[in-house]
C-alpha cells in the first residue's frame, strides 16, 4: 500500500468529479455526483490521519515525478504535520459545501458543482505541494472557481464583489510570481526543502527583505491582514453559502500557510526585518477588526468581519516565533476554519428561508428554531474562546506567546478576545432572544435532517478539539520545532 | 556571388509549396465557389509546408542564395508556427467568407502569399531579403484587410494600414540604408563583424539607423508608439484577417526583430536593448490600460495584442540566446491563444463583435463560452495554461537581465489586463441575455478552436515541451 499515490488521488478526485458533473450532471444528478465525489475524497484523505507518523518533522506520503526538467521542477506531493490538518479540513468542508448547496443552488447546478469540485482540487493541491511552482499553480487555480461562484451564484452585489476579490488576489499573487522567479534564478530550485537549505545562505539580508515583501503581498491579501482586508467583507457577504464556507474555512488559511511554508523557512532574515511591523499590524487587525465587527448590522457581514480579527490572532501567533505561539496559531487556523464555516452555514440556512441578512429583521428565533439557536449558541461561544470549546486552546497559546514577546501585544490580544465575546453574545441576543419578529411568523424556520447532518460534524469537532486539542497539537510539535530551529532568529 | 544554384531552392521548399498552392487557387478562381474547398487547399499547403520545414534537409544550419537566406532551427521553428497560424486562419475563414461576398480563391491565395512573405522574412540573413519578405507580407495583408470592399469602415482600415505601413517601410528602408552607409554591408554577419571591429558602437549615424530599423519592425508587431494602426485595422477587417494579423504577422515581426537584434547587432548587446526595453514597457503599459475602455471585442483584442507584443519583447532585452528562446516560446503560445480567442469570437458570429452582446452567452453557448474563458485565462497568464508558461519565461529573462522594475511593471499590468479579460467573462456568465442565441458555428471553426485549445492546455501542463525546439539564431 505504500506505493499508492494517496495524495494525488485525493487531490485530483474532485477534478475528475467535476468533469463527470459537466458531462453527465444534467437533470438534478449534479449534486449527487458532487456528494459522492466529495465523500470519496474524504474517505481517501481520512486514513492519512491514522497512518501519519507524529514524531517525524519530515514530509510523509511523498510522491515525486519528473515534470519540467528544463526548470528543475518536479511534480511533488507530500504532507507534514502543518499541512495535514488542512488537507483533512478541506476534504471535510468539501462535503459540507455540497450539503449547504443542496437546495440553495437552483440555477445552473452543473457549473456550480463543477466549480466547487475544481476549487476543492486546487485547495487540496496547494496544501500537499512540495515545491513553490506547484504551490503557485494551485494558489492561482483557487481564484478562478471562486470568482465564478461569487459572480454567478452570489447575492445582489456579486459582480462587484467577484471582481474586487479577483483583482486584490491577483495583485498580490503576481508579485509572488516575480519573487518566485527571482528565487528560482538565485537558487536553481523551487523545492521547499532545498530552498530552505540553500536560500538563507545564498541571499543577502536585503534581497531576503525584498523577496519577503513580494511574498507578503500575496499572503497578506489572502489572510487578509490589515489594511488589505477590504475585499473580504464584500466577497464573503455576496458569495453563496458554499463560497463563503470555502473562503472563510480554507482560502484565508492559505495566506498564513504561505508564511509557514515559504516566508519563514526560506527567508529568515527577511522575516526578522519585518517582524515588528507584522506584529503591530496583527495587533491592529485584532482590535480594529473587532471594533468594526461590533457595528455591523448585516448578519453575514458581521461573521465576515469577525474573520479579520480572528485571523489577526493567527498572524500574531506566527510572528511571535515562539513555539507555543506558532502551534497555537496553526491550531487557531484549524479552529477558525471549523467555527467560521459553521457560522456561515448557519447564516446561509436561515437566509434561505427569510431572504434577509439584516440582523434587525431577526429576533426571538429561539422559539421557532430551537436546534438552529442551540447550534448558533455553541458556535458563537466557540468563536469567542469559551473554555472547553475548540478556539479557547489556540487563542490561549497565541496570547501566551504574545505576552512572552511583548507585554502590550498580549494586552491587545486580550482586548480583542473581550470585544469578540461582546459582539458574538450581542449578535446571539439580537437574533435568538426576545420576542419573535412578526415578519418571521409563518415561516418554517427549524432545521431539516440534511441541515443538521451538515452541521453535526463541525459541532462534534468543536467539542472534541476543545476537550482534546492534542489531536491537532501532536501533529504540529515536530514540524514547528524544526521550522523554528532552522536558523530563525528569536 | 553568382546566380543562386538550383540546390539552394531546397531551403525554400515551404515557401514554394505555399506559392504553388496560391497559384493553383488563382488559376482556379472561376471554378472555386465553395469557401471550404479553398480553405481545404490552404490547410493542406500549410501542413505540407510545416512538414517540409521540419523534415526537409535535416542536419546543421545551412545558408543559400549568397548568404541571404538561412535554414536553421530558428527559421524552422517560426516556419512551423506561421504554417500553423495560416492553417488555423484558413479554418476560421470558412464561415465569414461564405456570408460576405468575398472572392474565396483570391482571399486564400492572399493568405498564402502573406505567409510566404513571413516565412521568407524569418529565414532572412540579410536586410534586403528581410525587407522583401516583410513587404510581401504587408502588401498581401493590406488587401486582406480591405477585401470587404462594400464596407466603408473596411476601406478606412485598409487605407490606414496601407499609409502607416508605407511609412513604416520607409523607416525600415532608411534604417537599412544608414546601416549600409556606416558598415558597408547589408548581411547580418558582415554588419556584426564591422561593428565589433571598428567599434561604431556609439556613432550617431549607426544609432539613428538602429532606431529607424527598430521603429519599422515595431510597426509590424504593433508595439507602442507604432501601434496606432492596429485597433482600426482589426476592427475594420473581418475577424479571421484580424486574427491572422494578430498572430502570424506578429510572430514573424518578432522573429525578424530577434534575429536582427541577436545576429546583426548582437556584438554590442546594449545597442538595441535600451530601445527594446522602452518599446516593451510602453507597449505593456499602454496596451493594458487602453484595453480597459474598449467596448468592441476586436478593438479590445487589438489593444491586448499590443500589450502582448510588449511581453514578448521582454525576452529580447537581454540579448542572450536564453532570452531569445523565451521570446520564441512566448510567440509560439501567443499565436495559439490569440487564434483561439479570435476563433471563439468568430464562432459567436454576429454576437461576437460588441462586448454588450456577450451578455448571457454562457447559458446559450456553454461550450464556446468555456473555451473563450480558457483562452482569456491563458492571455491573463493563469497557471496550467500556455500563457502562464510564456509569461514565466519572459519575466525570468527580464529578471536575469537585471530589469526588476520592468518585471514588476509587467506583472502589475497583467492585473490590469486580467480585469479587461475577466470583464468579458462577467458579461458571458454573470449577465442575462436579451437576444436570441447565435447560430451554430461551422465544423471548420470548431476544429480550429479545438486545436488551439489543445496547444494551450498541453503547453500549460508540460511547460518543458517546447524548450527543445526554441533554439535561438
Amino acid at each position: 500500500m505504500t506505493d499508492f499515490p494517496i495524495l494525488t488521488v485525493a487531490t485530483f478526485l474532485p477534478l475528475a468529479g467535476a468533469a463527470i458533473v459537466l458531462a453527465a450532471g444534467g437533470g438534478g444528478r449534479a449534486r449527487w455526483i458532487a456528494l459522492a465525489t466529495t465523500l470519496a475524497t474524504l474517505c481517501v484523505a481520512a486514513p492519512l490521519y491514522g497512518r501519519f507518523d507524529r514524531s517525524a518533522s519530515e514530509l510523509q506520503f511523498v510522491e515525486s515525478v519528473e515534470w519540467i526538467p528544463a526548470w528543475n521542477v518536479a511534480y511533488g506531493m507530500g504532507v507534514d504535520g502543518i499541512s495535514l490538518p488542512f488537507v483533512l479540513l478541506t476534504a471535510l468542508l468539501g462535503v459540507l459545501c455540497v450539503g449547504a448547496s443542496w437546495t440553495a443552488i437552483r440555477e445552473r447546478p452543473r457549473e456550480f458543482y463543477a466549480s466547487l469540485l475544481f476549487a476543492e482540487t486546487a485547495m487540496l493541491g496547494l496544501f500537499v505541494a512540495t515545491n513553490l511552482l506547484l504551490f503557485f499553480v494551485f494558489w492561482e487555480l483557487t481564484v478562478v472557481p471562486l470568482f465564478l461562484m461569487i459572480g454567478v451564484w452570489g447575492a445582489a452585489g456579486r459582480v462587484y464583489a467577484a471582481l474586487k476579490f479577483l483583482l486584490f488576489t491577483l495583485s498580490g499573487s503576481v508579485l509572488m510570481l516575480v519573487g518566485m522567479i527571482a528565487l528560482h534564478q538565485t537558487c536553481g530550485t523551487l523545492d521547499f526543502r532545498e530552498l530552505a537549505r540553500a536560500a538563507p545562505a545564498k541571499l543577502s539580508p536585503a534581497a531576503q527583505a525584498w523577496l519577503f515583501a513580494a511574498f507578503l503581498a500575496a499572503f497578506a491579501v489572502k489572510v487578509p491582514m490589515f489594511p488589505v482586508h477590504t475585499w473580504l467583507p464584500d466577497a464573503h457577504t455576496e458569495a453563496p453559502t458554499a463560497g463563503s464556507v470555502i473562503l472563510a474555512g480554507i482560502l484565508l488559511k492559505m495566506g498564513a500557510y504561505g508564511f509557514l511554508r515559504v516566508s519563514l523557512p526560506v527567508l529568515p532574515e527577511g522575516a526578522r526585518l519585518f517582524l515588528h511591523p507584522m506584529l503591530v499590524v496583527s495587533a491592529v487587525a485584532i482590535v480594529y477588526g473587532a471594533y468594526v465587527t461590533l457595528v455591523q448590522t448585516d448578519f453575514k457581514r458581521l461573521i465576515a468581519y469577525s474573520s479579520i480579527s480572528h485571523m489577526g490572532f493567527v498572524t500574531l501567533g506566527i510572528f511571535t516565533l515562539d513555539p507555543r505561539g506558532v502551534e497555537g496559531a496553526i491550531l487557531q487556523m484549524v479552529n477558525h476554519g471549523i467555527v467560521s464555516a459553521a457560522l456561515f452555514l448557519l447564516v446561509g440556512m436561515v437566509y434561505e428561508r427569510t431572504h434577509t441578512r439584516e440582523i434587525a429583521d431577526y429576533g426571538g428565533l429561539a422559539r421557532p428554531a430551537p436546534a438552529w439557536c442551540t447550534l448558533l449558541a455553541l458556535f458563537c461561544l466557540a468563536a469567542s474562546g469559551m473554555p472547553g470549546l475548540n478556539s479557547f486552546v489556540g487563542e490561549f497559546l497565541v496570547i501566551g506567546g504574545a505576552f512572552r514577546t511583548r507585554l502590550w501585544l498580549g494586552a491587545m490580544a486580550i482586548w480583542g478576545v473581550a470585544l469578540g465575546t461582546a459582539y458574538l453574545v450581542w449578535l446571539y441576543w439580537r437574533v435568538a432572544m426576545g420576542r419573535t419578529h412578526p415578519a418571521l411568523a409563518g415561516l418554517r424556520l427549524e432545521l431539516g435532517a440534511r441541515e443538521l447532518a451538515t452541521l453535526a460534524p463541525l459541532a462534534l469537532l468543536a467539542v472534541v478539539l476543545g476537550l482534546h486539542p492534542e489531536g491537532v497539537l501532536a501533529l504540529l510539535r515536530a514540524p514547528v520545532a524544526q521550522l523554528l530551529a532552522n536558523g530563525l532568529p528569536p | 556571388m553568382t546566380g543562386a544554384p538550383l540546390a539552394d531552392l531546397e531551403l525554400l521548399v515551404p515557401e514554394l509549396i505555399l506559392v504553388g498552392m496560391s497559384l493553383v487557387l488563382l488559376l482556379g478562381t472561376g471554378r472555386i465557389r465553395e469557401g471550404s474547398l479553398a480553405a481545404a487547399g490552404t490547410v493542406i499547403a500549410a501542413i505540407l509546408a510545416a512538414a517540409a520545414a521540419i523534415l526537409g534537409s535535416p542536419g546543421p544550419a545551412r545558408t543559400g542564395f549568397g548568404g541571404m537566406v538561412a535554414l536553421d532551427g530558428y527559421a524552422r521553428f517560426f516556419k512551423v508556427l506561421i504554417a500553423a497560424a495560416l492553417a488555423l486562419t484558413a479554418l476560421l475563414s470558412v464561415r465569414s467568407r461564405d456570408e460576405e461576398r468575398v472572392p474565396r480563391a483570391e482571399y486564400h491565395s492572399l493568405l498564402l502569399l502573406a505567409s510566404t512573405g513571413m516565412m521568407l522574412a524569418v529565414s532572412a540573413l540579410d536586410l534586403l531579403s528581410l525587407y522583401l519578405g516583410l513587404e510581401l507580407m504587408t502588401l498581401s495583408s493590406c488587401i486582406l484587410v480591405g477585401i470587404r470592399v462594400e464596407r466603408p469602415a473596411t476601406n478606412e482600415a485598409a487605407l490606414k494600414y496601407f499609409l502607416l505601413g508605407s511609412f513604416a517601410s520607409g523607416l525600415l528602408l532608411y534604417g537599412i540604408s544608414l546601416t549600409y552607409g556606416v558598415t558597408g554591408a547589408t548581411d547580418f554577419a558582415s554588419i556584426a563583424s564591422s561593428i565589433s571591429e571598428r567599434g561604431f558602437g556609439r556613432g550617431p549615424l549607426l544609432l539613428a539607423g538602429i532606431g529607424l530599423l527598430a521603429g519599422g519592425l515595431a510597426f509590424k508587431i504593433a508595439a507602442v508608439p507604432f501601434h496606432a494602426w492596429a485597433p482600426d485595422a482589426y476592427q475594420g477587417a473581418s475577424a479571421p484577417v484580424a486574427a491572422f494579423l494578430a498572430s502570424g504577422s506578429k510572430a514573424a515581426g518578432l522573429a525578424v526583430l530577434g534575429r536582427v537584434a541577436l545576429v546583426a547587432f548582437g556584438s554590442d548587446a546594449r545597442l538595441l536593448s535600451a530601445v527594446v526595453a522602452g518599446l516593451a514597457a510602453l507597449s505593456i503599459l499602454a496596451g493594458s490600460v487602453l484595453a480597459l475602455a474598449q467596448t468592441d471585442m476586436k478593438r479590445l483584442l487589438a489593444y491586448s495584442s499590443i500589450a502582448h507584443a510588449g511581453y514578448a519583447l521582454l525576452g529580447l532585452i537581454a540579448g542572450t540566446a536564453e532570452g531569445a528562446s523565451a521570446t520564441m516560446t512566448y510567440a509560439f503560445f501567443y499565436v495559439f491563444m490569440t487564434l483561439g480567442t479570435f476563433g471563439a469570437v468568430i464562432a459567436l458570429g454576429e454576437r461576437g463583435e460588441r462586448l454588450d452582446d456577450y451578455a448571457g452567452l454562457a447559458a446559450q453557448r456553454p461550450g464556446t463560452a468555456a473555451l473563450l474563458v480558457l483562452f482569456l485565462l491563458s492571455l491573463t497568464g493563469i497557471p496550467l495554461t500556455a500563457g502562464f508558461v510564456a509569461k514565466f519565461v519572459v519575466i525570468r529573462s527580464a529578471l536575469r537581465a537585471g530589469h526588476v522594475g520592468l518585471a514588476i511593471l509587467a506583472v502589475a499590468c497583467s492585473v490590469v489586463s486580467a480585469f479587461v479579460y475577466m470583464r468579458v467573462v462577467v458579461f458571458m456568465y454573470m449577465k442575462e441575455s436579451r437576444q436570441p442565441a447565435p447560430s451554430r458555428a461551422p465544423a471548420a471553426v470548431l476544429a480550429a478552436l479545438a486545436a488551439a485549445a489543445l496547444v494551450t492546455v498541453i503547453g500549460g501542463l508540460l511547460p518543458g515541451s517546447l524548450a527543445r525546439w526554441a533554439t535561438s539564431p
